[in-house]
C-alpha cells in the first residue's frame, strides 16, 4: 500500500497560534482516537469548516453515522486536498478524535483513500491528539 | 512682465511634466500578497523585520477595570479551551484594525487613486482612498472597516480611518466611533512591509501604539472565503458542541 503523507506546508502550520485563538477544539477529546472504516456520504468544503460524514457498519452490521470536522476550505487546499479529495460513496478509513459529548463525530487526524493515499488534514497543533485507535 | 509671466507658466508646466513622468517610480509598489512575518507559531523573525509588539491597550482608568476582568476570564477560558469569544465563533469578521492581523494572507491592489487591502479569512475588503480629506467620524455611517483616506509621505504610505462601530474590537478594547487608526506603511525591503500602527480614542490615555510586518508571497492567490456553515455552538454552560444533525 502506498502510503503518501501529504504535509501542510509550513504556511498551513504557521496559522495554528491563530486558529487556536478563534477556535476551540476543547469538544473532542485528544486523548484517545477512534479509527472508522466505512462509506462516505458526504465530503463538504465549506468555510468555516470543512465536514466528512461516514456511515460505518457496527459490529451488529447497522449503519451508523458520523459527522467529523476538518480545518477551512483554504487551509486544506494549502495542505494539498481538494474539493474533488473524495465523494460520497468512497470506502475509506478515518482516524477521528471523538466528541467528549458522546455524539458520533469528532475532528478527522488521517484519513486514507481508497487508493491507499493517506491524507493528513492539517489539524492545528495535530501533536496534541493522540492516536490510539 | 510678460515675458517672465511665460516663463515661469513654462517653468510651470516643466515641474508638472516632471512630476508626472516621477509619478510612478516615487512610490513603492505593495501590489500582491502578504503573510504576516513571522508567521505565527514560533518562527523567530529576523531582527531587521521584526514587528513592534502590541502592548495592552492604554485605557484609562475607568475603563481599564472592567477590561483587566475580562482579560482573566478570557485567559481562563483559554486555559480550558473554550472560544475566545471573538468574531470568528459567530462567523463574523474581524473588522479594523484586527483585519490586518486576520489569520491568513492578504492581497493589496494598489491603483494611483485606490489601494485596496483585501484579507483571505472572510474575504474582508477595506479601501484606502488616495488624496482625500478624512471625513469626521459623525459623517460616516460606522462600519466594521471604517472610512479610510491615504497619501504618501515620500516612500510611506498614510492611512487614516475613522467611523468604526464601538462592538468591532480589537483585543476586546473598548472605544467609541470617533476612534481614529492611523498607519504608516513602508518597505523595509522589496518583500518586506512594516505597518506602524497607531489607535487614538477617548477611552485611551494616551494612544495604542505597534507595528506589523508583512513578507511578500510568491505566486499565491488568494482563495475564496465565505462562512456559510458553521455547525459549531456554544451552549448555554459555555461549552462548546457540534451539530450533527441536519
Amino acid at each position: 500500500m502506498k502510503l503518501r503523507y501529504l504535509l501542510a506546508f509550513p504556511l498551513a502550520a504557521a496559522l495554528t497560534a491563530p486558529a487556536v485563538a478563534h477556535h476551540s477544539f476543547a469538544m473532542f477529546d485528544n486523548t484517545r482516537s477512534v479509527t472508522l472504516h466505512g462509506k462516505v456520504t458526504a465530503y463538504q468544503w465549506t468555510n468555516p469548516h470543512s465536514y466528512l460524514e461516514m456511515d460505518v457498519d457496527d459490529a451488529k452490521g447497522s449503519a451508523k453515522h458520523y459527522v467529523m470536522e476538518m480545518t477551512s476550505p483554504n487551509m486544506l487546499h494549502r495542505g494539498g486536498w481538494s474539493s474533488r479529495t473524495v465523494k460520497p460513496g468512497d470506502t475509506v478509513t478515518a482516524v477521528m478524535s471523538p466528541l467528549r459529548d458522546g455524539q458520533l463525530g469528532g475532528l478527522l487526524l488521517e484519513l486514507t483513500l481508497p487508493n491507499g493515499t493517506k491524507m493528513l488534514p492539517g489539524v492545528p497543533n495535530a501533536a496534541r491528539y493522540k492516536i490510539t485507535s | 512682465m510678460r515675458g517672465s509671466a511665460i516663463a515661469s507658466g513654462a517653468l510651470l508646466i516643466g515641474a508638472w511634466l516632471a512630476a508626472v513622468a516621477a509619478t510612478p517610480a516615487a512610490h513603492p509598489d505593495f501590489s500582491g500578497t502578504w503573510e504576516r512575518y513571522p508567521p505565527p507559531g514560533g518562527a523567530k523573525a529576523d531582527p531587521r523585520y521584526a514587528p513592534t509588539p502590541i502592548p495592552d491597550p492604554p485605557l484609562k482608568p475607568e475603563f481599564k477595570v472592567k477590561w483587566d476582568i475580562d482579560q482573566k476570564k478570557l485567559q481562563q477560558r483559554i486555559e480550558e479551551g473554550q472560544p475566545a469569544g471573538d468574531n470568528y465563533v459567530h462567523c463574523i469578521p474581524d473588522g479594523m484594525p484586527a483585519m490586518m492581523m486576520g489569520m491568513f494572507p492578504m492581497e493589496i491592489m494598489q491603483r494611483p487613486e485606490q489601494i485596496n487591502i483585501t484579507q483571505e479569512a472572510f474575504n474582508q475588503v477595506r479601501r484606502i482612498y488616495m488624496n482625500q480629506k478624512l471625513p469626521k467620524w459623525d459623517e460616516v455611517d460606522p462600519s466594521f472597516y471604517g472610512a479610510s483616506v491615504g497619501h504618501w509621505e515620500g516612500q510611506t504610505l498614510v492611512v487614516e480611518t475613522t467611523g468604526i462601530k464601538d462592538y468591532v474590537t480589537f483585543r476586546w478594547a473598548p472605544h467609541s466611533e470617533s476612534m481614529k487608526i492611523t498607519e504608516r506603511m513602508h518597505l523595509l525591503a522589496p518583500d518586506y512591509l512594516k505597518d506602524e500602527v497607531t489607535v487614538e480614542d477617548d477611552h485611551f490615555a494616551k494612544p495604542w501604539t505597534w507595528a506589523w510586518t508583512f513578507h511578500r508571497m510568491k505566486d499565491y492567490k488568494l482563495q475564496e472565503y465565505v462562512c456559510e456553515d458553521n455547525r459549531e455552538y456554544v451552549s448555554a454552560d459555555g461549552s462548546q458542541h457540534l451539530k450533527i444533525g441536519k
